[in-house]
């Protein structure tokens, strides 16, 4: 929230720097974002009276004007023609600076000289709110006669340091200058100056004005108005511009500016209606009914719902509770008589209201953020104040306290005394502040304290909604004691070990493995469009087809949760080679999140289920599918894992080069390369290999290492032989097939060629190396020749495989 | 007998100096000392000779033998070394052709960063536990003392699932799932995942990690929170690295701190990096509020706690200077593969 600096200093005695102000006020809370000074970029820019005027010999619509600035006349050639003889203007002198860097010169325009330059208002960044006509087409004539050579910028009010505070969600209170004020104080030690608040009456009963009926006091706990009678709507003074525009706000007119000016300065939000066109004069609390429709200052037809608050008059809404007034009752030149309101609404309702209709106004943030009721009255005579003050219309009413204002407020909502130990707000800061500096620090915080050895009772003040128990205090005690005070101190407790969950270290590892093998790690956001997902090319039904949904996506990009990290991975290798990358191998693991397991569909307010997944995408020339499962073996290998390859995975991945692997009957991976149909979709082209594994199937299904087996100690005997068989055997298979027909004497089976040629009609001639050893002898020749027949007939009657000749 | 010996000797011994590879020295020494080699003759030769004088002849060869022989095996070393030399020589490679690298692999700089962090705070004792992203509003929000309405959640613009389903805005609902689980003393971090509706920009995201510290113990003071985290500061970013903490809000810790840490670049002389103020914001903390240790069921008049939780995208982005945090969630293997 912006503030002018000097409108906090008519309450507070700000006695340092703004520096040492901005830092002291950072470090007890009070955020500051930013201080500007918009007048500071201004210099050399005075009065200057305009003493004659002549036409331009070379132009027909450059002027030249001679320019009193104090002491001399200068020549100025203008091109604005606007200007007359005998009016005030700013003058950038030689050597001056605008804003934006801008800095003027001596020079000659068409062979006259020109001493300087006469300044429009939006040279200077005054709008026309500010310094009203400064919004001229033009150049910027003041309203009033000022010295010849006075410096410019006070005024046209932009001679502030505006503060642009960082108000905590907690403090409502300080979303205003006395709020602001009162913190100020409290931090520099200083002391706090509230206006004294003194209404004149000008006779009358508010009660034969208007009448008000609240009838829903949850939302509408307190309700005050008054009525002010011949209106005298104007604009108002500098003062009071440049302070509404200095806190970011338009200055409109007199009793529209009051409203904004005791909002801006006490926090609670007003509202002026004309009461001529409040129907029956009658002010109604309730809430809207169905379809009821308002047209709200904006100019913008709403239509309402029943849990909606609305100010109605006898025939329907005129304004939104504590968000926006209606068009219908508008302050306009002509209003007479005006209601003013202030009031404290439900910030739930108001904040709910505002969502709904997607209206956020200055009023509307300060209700959800919370108003208090305590405090609306002061509010509402200091409006009234102002009244006299601008002479802005007469306050109906006997005296402040006889007829002047309605007030409802059943039930009166006052702050709970707050009790505390010393000791224990000691104990729980860590730092010794005596029990009489934690009293002091309080009062100096408007609390009532009153403290009895080690006790303290703090009765906060009315505007403070936010303190309820001992933590709250110490806060309070401590930011202004100072958190530097705060000395590091270890925790006293027992030593416990720490650990990282079995999870985490599952996953180190899996990353670990994947980064000595050349992998780069990926993140991906966990949501994906669900065109991405239907990109796939999955069949109807898929449960990777039914993902979780946000409600309230960014955009279609955030719609809805990957149910499997693929169509992510295949984004990234699509971005490598579009970015002309040879090849890459990348992995990322995270959560896929499923609507659907083991055939039940998630129930409405169940949580779905994540699974921890693995997902690695690779290409380039170093890569083929054999490549990608040998990672993928020998991961599930690292785990203890010896998965059995089976032919075939989901439709996005190419059917003759993808499987999935198993081990105890439960499916841990699938890899093999994209499908040519699902990588086009992704823009990728030529082969990639995507390879997803389960992890949470991988911690389940982990076995740590057995005991070792000794080494052996008799000689083994090794036989080569080369197989042929059809081409559509599987050689896994026929590995397997000839480790089962050997028996435990094979040690080993290693495939160490495959040959295709011609004269193998079509056929595929596969050489294995087999090793026999026996753990307890030698084995003789005679020995591995029955097993090696053994093994021959078991391949051929098993896949017809014959030993080559 | 004995010139004939001598002569012998010289003869042998020139030979083996004259064998240039250990074949021709081989040769040689079949030559001299084979079955059918001078010496061997030589011996044979005894017989013919008077009986008295064979001992001492006999042993003259043998002598002579035995010592060219020695000859010979020094010959073959220094031959083997000669020979091994030129091998060597003859088999140099040009060690700084460029090929055969191996392509290094990376972790995503959030897991070393991450890696670190739980290094440090596993070191002090702390616990890593996971929760679920898709997480319950009451345990991202309710039992963390935000409840419905609470203007606090407007601060973090959440992801909504279900009226009572959220994507998790950070991972503090870990903590109340631990609360209600466990019994003090608790000492846990969690890190991972964390969302919220921002528009994807250079400093923001709407998917990012968090790691989120909780300590419950009796009578745990802010100032441990302090000694906690200047170790942690230190750790991190080296010895002269302090931490300044600032008056915060969080409705979950009461009081709560903004945790400022010396500007790593100007070493908190102001720059432009810290927009002049020397400090940059490292993390949000506090002492658990009493609400919250209430409501999820610990007792609040017997244990104390302190919370933090840091951004660790802003940490690595600092870490390894990523002026834009697109590019983490790109997948560039180009940028990946400067992770170390």
């Amino acid at each position: 929230m912006k503030l002018p600096l000097s409108w906090i200093k008519e309450y507070v005695n700000i006695n340092v720097s703004a520096d040492e102000y901005r830092s002291r006020m950072i470090l007890a809370g009070d955020g500051i974002e930013g201080v500007e000074e918009p007048g500071a970029e201004i210099s050399n820019v005075v009065v200057g009276r305009i003493e004659s005027i002549r036409k331009h010999a070379n132009s027909d619509h450059l002027l030249i004007c001679r320019v009193d600035v104090g002491g001399e006349a200068l020549q100025i050639v203008t091109g604005a023609p606007n200007v007359f003889e005998g009016a005030y203007v700013p003058v950038a002198l030689h050597g001056a600076f605008l804003p934006g860097g801008k800095s003027i010169k001596r020079g000659k325009l068409r062979g006259e000289v020109s001493e300087g330059m006469l300044c429009s208002g939006s040279e200077l960044n005054v709008p026309d709110a500010l310094y009203p006509g400064a919004g001229v087409d033009g150049i910027l004539i003041f309203n009033e006669p000022h010295p010849p050579g006075a410096d410019v910028r006070p005024i046209l009010g932009i001679d502030d340091t505006i503060i642009d505070f960082e108000v905590l969600a907690n403090r409502p209170d300080c979303l205003c200058a006395w709020g602001i004020a009162r913190e100020s104080a409290a931090v520099l030690g200083t002391e706090f100056r509230k206006p004294e608040i003194k209404v004149k009456t000008s006779g009358g009963n508010i009660g034969d004005f208007a009448s008000v009926d609240v009838r829903d006091g949850a939302l509408c706990p307190r309700y005050t108005a008054c009525a002010i009678n011949n209106a005298r709507v104007a604009p108002s003074p500098m003062w009071m511009r440049k302070a509404l525009n200095g806190a970011g706000m338009r200055s409109i007119n007199n009793i529209v500016d009051i409203t904004n000016y005791v909002m801006l300065e006490t926090g609670h939000p007003m509202h002026a209606f004309d009461l001529d066109k409040v129907r029956g004069r009658r002010i109604i609390v309730r809430r809207a009914s169905p379809g009821e429709t308002l047209r709200t200052l904006d100019e913008k037809e709403r239509t309402l719902t029943c849990d909606m608050l609305v100010i109605a008059d006898a025939e329907g809404a005129t304004g939104l509770a504590g968000i926006m007034g209606g068009e219908e009752s508008e302050i306009t030149q002509d209003t007479k008589v005006i209601l003013f309101e202030c009031a404290a609404f439900d910030r739930t309702s108001v904040r709910l209201t505002s969502r709904a209709l997607g209206m956020r106004t200055e009023s509307s943030g300060r209700f959800e953020k919370g108003v208090t009721p305590e405090t609306v009255r002061t509010a509402m005579l200091r409006a009234c104040q102002l009244v006299n003050l601008l002479n802005a219309g007469d306050v109906v009413g006997e005296s402040p306290d006889n007829g002047m204002m309605i007030d409802l407020y059943p039930n009166p909502s006052l702050p709970a005394a707050v009790r505390a130990d010393c000791a224990r707000i000691r104990e729980r800061i860590g730092v010794d502040v005596p029990d009489e500096r934690m009293a002091e620090i309080l009062r100096a915080l408007h609390f009532g304290v009153s403290l009895d050895g080690g006790a303290l009772t703090a009765m906060p003040p009315a505007f403070r909604q936010d303190v309820d128990q001992e933590a709250d205090l110490a806060e309070e005690i401590i930011r202004l004691y100072g958190y530097h005070h705060l000395k590091p101190t270890l925790p006293i407790g027992a030593g416990i070990p720490g650990k990282r969950s079995e999870r985490m270290r599952m996953t180190d590892s899996v990353k670990a493995f994947l980064r000595a093998w050349g992998g780069n790690e990926t993140l991906a956001f966990s949501f994906v469009s669900p065109a991405s997902l239907e990109k796939l090319g999955l069949p109807a039904g898929d449960l990777r087809l039914s993902p979780v949904a946000i409600r309230n996506p960014l955009g279609e990009d955030t719609k809805v949760m990957r149910t499997t990290l693929v169509p992510s991975m295949l984004d990234a290798l699509a971005l490598n080679q579009s970015r002309k990358n040879e090849a890459c191998l990348l992995f990322e693991t995270g959560a896929a999140f499923e609507t659907i397991r083991g055939g039940a569909q998630k129930k409405e307010g169940e949580l779905p289920w994540e699974r921890q997944t693995l997902c690695i995408g690779a290409y380039g020339a170093s890569v083929d599918f054999y490549e990608m499962r040998g990672i993928v073996e020998a991961l599930l290998k690292s785990f203890g894992i010896a998965a059995a390859i089976e032919r075939g995975a989901d439709a996005y991945y190419h059917p003759g080069r993808s499987a999935r692997l198993t081990a105890s009957g439960q499916s841990v991976a699938q890899l093999g390369e994209a499908h040519p149909d699902t990588a086009e979709r992704f823009r990728i082209e030529g082969r990639v290999y995507i390879a997803e594994i389960d992890l949470d199937a991988l911690a389940a299904l982990a076995v740590p290492a057995p005991p070792i087996r000794e080494l052996p100690r008799h000689p083994a005997v090794s036989r080569d032989v080369a197989l042929t068989m059809d081409e559509s055997v599987p050689l896994g298979g026929v590995r397997d097939a000839i480790e089962n027909a050997c028996g435990p004497l094979l040690e080993s089976a290693s495939l160490f060629d495959v040959y295709r040629g011609a004269r193998l009609g079509g056929k595929k001639s596969a050489a294995f190396s087999l090793r026999f050893r026996a753990p307890d002898r030698t084995l003789t020749d005679e020995e591995v020749d029955k097993i090696f027949e053994r093994m021959l007939s078991s391949v051929e009657e098993q896949y017809g495989a014959e030993i080559r000749k | 007998m004995r010139e004939q010996i001598e002569k012998l000797r010289q003869e042998a011994r020139r030979a083996a100096d004259e064998a240039n590879t250990p074949a021709e020295l081989e040769n040689a020494r079949v030559h001299y000392f084979g079955k059918k080699g001078s010496f061997t003759l030589l011996l044979r030769g005894l017989g013919q000779m008077p009986p008295a004088e064979r001992p001492q002849a006999g042993q003259r060869i043998n002598e002579a033998r035995a010592e060219t022989e020695l000859w010979f095996d020094r010959r073959a070393a220094d031959l083997k070394i000669q020979e091994r030399a030129l091998k060597l020589k003859s088999e140099t490679i040009d060690v700084t052709e460029p090929r055969g690298a191996r392509k290094l692999g990376s972790l995503h700089p959030i897991s070393i960063v991450l890696n670190d962090l739980v290094d440090l705070f596993v070191g002090m004792g702390y616990e890593t536990v996971e929760g679920p992203e898709i997480e319950y509003d009451r345990y991202n929000f309710e039992l963390l003392n935000q409840p419905k309405n609470h203007p606090a959640r407007d601060a973090q613009d959440t992801f909504y699932i279900e009226d009572n389903i959220v994507l998790r805005s950070h991972t503090s609902p870990v903590q109340a799932r631990v609360m209600l689980e466990r019994k003090p003393p608790i000492r846990i971090i969690s890190a991972g995942r964390v969302y919220r509706a921002d528009e994807v920009d250079a400093t923001h995201s709407p998917v990012f990690h968090q790691l989120e510290g909780l300590y419950i113990d009796k009578r745990v003071r802010m100032s441990d929170l302090k000694g906690t985290l200047d170790i942690f500061a230190k750790r991190l970013y080296g010895a002269d690295a302090a931490t300044r903490f600032r008056p915060s809000f969080f409705p979950f810790t009461e009081p709560s701190a903004e945790v400022d840490l010396t500007c790593p670049a100007c070493k908190g002389g102001g720059c432009r990096v810290c927009k002049g103020t020397g400090w940059i914001e490292l993390l949000g903390s506090g002492m658990v509020n009493p609400k919250v240790l209430e409501m999820c069921g610990i007792d609040s008049s017997v244990y104390s706690g302190f919370a933090f939780g840091i951004g660790l995208e802003r940490v690595a982005m600092r870490r390894y200077g990523v002026s834009d945090m697109r590019w983490l969630f790109e997948g560039d293997a180009r940028l990946l593969s400067q992770f170390r």
